[in-house]
């Protein structure tokens, strides 16, 4: 078990700033995904808490101990590679006994600690193979034990699900987070799917150009995003410009443009500036033109089995609506659209200065 | 209809292989059996005459260890002076990699005999080396640079090179960089991620780049006749000599013959010993 900091860690590459100060606190056996979109410095920041990378500034500390000039070999982490990385020329076997090999593990050890990495990844039957001769999925759960058989002290993983169909990544989403949960080694997730990120992780840290957005649970990041970006990169979001009042009592006032007035709650952050107001489709209701908070027209309507998205034209811009099968509505219908003020989240617009926590 | 146009496809290919790989080998081996006459190339009817007297006469029979100990010194100088290029170039920059490129291939741009020629002004008892080290009064005696193995090996080492580098370049740049990543990660310091990782993983590219000069060393002429001086006394020396000299086609083939089936099988033997299953 260990606990890994960040602090204030700083990257470049010659001129260019590829981490700008990113600092993070995983817990012990915490599960910590990192997401943004390409070239934000994930893979930088795994890349320098497991070595491969020098730190241009900043700290790397495992349990209080500062490792940033340690060598990869000797920082004790478990590293799975986009490319799976396996060694094309060793059994399954051979691979995973590599890292044990090089701890000096007694023979009798590493054949029982193989025998029971494999069975974790239910590849005991392929133990003998090379790896071409398996599937991506399998060469996956290889990957994944090799790097888990030498019980290191921290896993890292990046983007190890891009190379699979849609299919075998949800299961492998589920695979992976049972197995970390089971064994309790604390985890970094780098991923650019926001899917993956929600559903695997404890924690879920959002970056952007080589800063950390924000850094939260998977629903606080969902309903509560810190800035305008934050929300439209996790999932869709609606981001409605309202006239927005505060009051005294840390409440905000949201004038729609029929008159309606909705009583939200005021969130901690850049309250200074100029604050738009963020809903998410399936929290919109959908209503007969007369009942609700404010009108629109149907733009398009896309049916997906699942639920329908309906585009809808409104005094406010286009607003998404994500409904249940059950209601029909069809394109160039008049309709309500209801919010609830529970779920409406004010976030400071994309032009305020101050963007995100730091 | 589809096998039929596959057919079509491969015809050029197959004509050219026939007409001149399979029908020269047809000729040569013929050849070979046939009796050997005075005055004339070959005389009539058919004797094994030809490979009689190759291993009855050490004069020709030590030629045979001769060559392939040749081609086994060149195929291995060519390994230990050309890996440590081939790692060197998959690991330099763009820029780097295309002056480095010409640098290994610059051998290939000079005509064979003028490069012999060159290695016979280095390395000779009255060459630059030996004159050299005599003005310094280093030696009292030229050291015996040419004229032996020792000069052969290096002069066709130099010219033979690119064709090691180049398929161990092409294996180690089709190596996953995150395999080396892989292996620190699991605590391999940098010479064992060398040892149990990079070379045998470049194993595709060694087997290619030895076979390769193997036989082309082998089956060289100008550099052991020009740095060899005819002192080093090679098969395919002996070959040209009977065939050019002294007029013996019968002979002369039985000897080629002999020379390639001997490669043939060295090749062979190598390619079973380094086989990968993996691959
Ligand atoms: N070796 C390098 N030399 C120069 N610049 C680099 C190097 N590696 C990364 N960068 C730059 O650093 C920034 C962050 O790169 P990084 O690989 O961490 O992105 P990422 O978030 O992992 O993106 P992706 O989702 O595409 O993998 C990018 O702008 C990239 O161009
Ligand atoms: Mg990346």
């Amino acid at each position: 078990m260990t606990e890994v900091s960040l602090r204030s860690l700083v990257k470049r590459y010659g001129k260019t700033e590829a981490l700008k100060g990113i600092s993070l606190h995983v817990r012990h056996g915490e599960f910590v995904s990192l997401l943004g979109p390409s070239g934000c410095g994930k893979s930088t920041t795994l890349k320098c808490i497991a070595g491969f990378e020098e730190v241009s500034g900043g700290q790397i500390l495992f349990d209080e101990r500062d490792i940033s000039r340690k060598l990869p070999e000797d920082r004790d982490i478990g590293m799975v590679f986009q490319s799976y990385a396996l060694f094309p020329h060793m059994t399954v076997a051979q691979n995973l006994a590599f890292g044990l090999e090089m701890r000096r593990v007694p023979k009798v050890e590493i054949a029982e600690r193989i025998a029971r990495a494999m069975d974790m990844v239910q590849l005991s039957a392929h133990a003998e193979r090379y790896p071409k001769a398996l599937s991506g999925g399998q060469q996956q759960r290889v990957a994944l034990a090799r790097a888990l058989v030498i019980e290191p002290a921290i896993l890292l993983l990046d983007e190890p699900l891009a190379n699979l169909d849609a299919k075998l990544r949800d299961e492998m989403r589920g695979f992976i987070r049972d197995l970390q949960k089971r064994v309790g080694i604390t985890t970094l997730y780098v991923t650019h799917d926001q899917g993956e990120a929600m559903t695997m992780s404890d924690r879920v840290v959002v970056m952007f150009d080589g800063q950390i957005a924000q850094a939260a649970s998977p629903e606080e990041i969902y309903d509560h995003p810190t800035s305008e970006r934050v929300a439209r990169f996790v999932g869709n979001a609606n981001i409605l410009d309202l006239a927005v009042s505060p009051r005294g009592d840390g409440q905000l006032d949201l004038v729609l443009p029929g008159g309606h007035l909705l009583r939200v709650e005021r969130p901690a952050c850049g309250a200074g500036g100029g604050m738009r107001v963020m809903a998410r489709p399936e929290q919109i209701a959908l209503t007969e033109p007369a009942a609700g908070q404010i009108g629109g027209r149907v733009a398009k309507r896309y049916f997906s089995g699942r639920h329908v998205e309906y585009h809808v034209e409104t005094d406010v811009g286009p607003v998404v609506v994500v409904a249940p099968t059950t209601h029909a509505v069809r394109e160039g219908e008049a309709v309500g659209l209801r919010f609830d003020p529970q779920r409406l989240w004010p976030v400071p617009s994309a032009e305020a200065p101050a963007e995100g926590r730091e | 209809m589809k096998r039929l146009r596959a057919t079509f496809l491969i015809l050029p290919a197959a004509t050219l292989i026939f007409l001149f790989v399979v029908l020269p080998y047809v000729t040569v081996l013929v050849m070979s059996f046939r009796a050997p006459a005075d005055g004339q190339p070959y005389g009539e009817g058919f004797s094994l005459a030809g490979y009689a007297q190759f291993f009855n006469e050490g004069y020709y029979a030590w030629s045979l260890p001769q060559s392939l100990v040749l081609g086994i010194l060149t195929t291995f100088v060519c390994l230990i002076l050309g890996y440590p290029v081939a790692l060197h170039i998959a690991k330099a920059s763009k820029r780097w990699r295309g002056l480095l490129y010409g640098i290994v291939l610059s051998p290939l741009l000079i005509g064979i005999v003028i490069r012999s020629y060159g290695w016979t002004i280095l390395l000779g008892n009255s060459g630059v080396i030996n004159s050299t080290l005599r003005q310094f009064g280093l030696i009292e005696r030229p050291l015996p640079l040419m004229y032996n193995n020792f000069g052969v090996v290096l002069a066709l080492a130099h010219v033979f090179l690119p064709f090691m580098v180049l398929p161990l370049l092409s294996a180690l740049q089709s190596m996953d960089p995150a395999l080396g990543q892989a292996a620190r990660s699991l605590g391999a310091k940098p010479f064992t991620i060398f040892r149990r990782i990079t070379f045998p993983v470049s194993m595709p590219g060694v087997q290619t780049g030895c076979i390769l000069v193997f036989v082309l060393a082998i089956s060289s002429y100008v550099t052991p006749a020009l740095v060899g001086g005819m002192r080093v006394k090679t098969t395919t020396l002996l070959v040209i000599d009977a065939l050019i000299d002294q007029f013996q086609w019968p002979f002369g083939s039985a000897m080629a013959l002999i020379l390639a089936v001997s490669a043939g099988l060295i090749v062979l033997i190598f390619a079973r010993l380094t086989a990968m299953k993996w691959n």
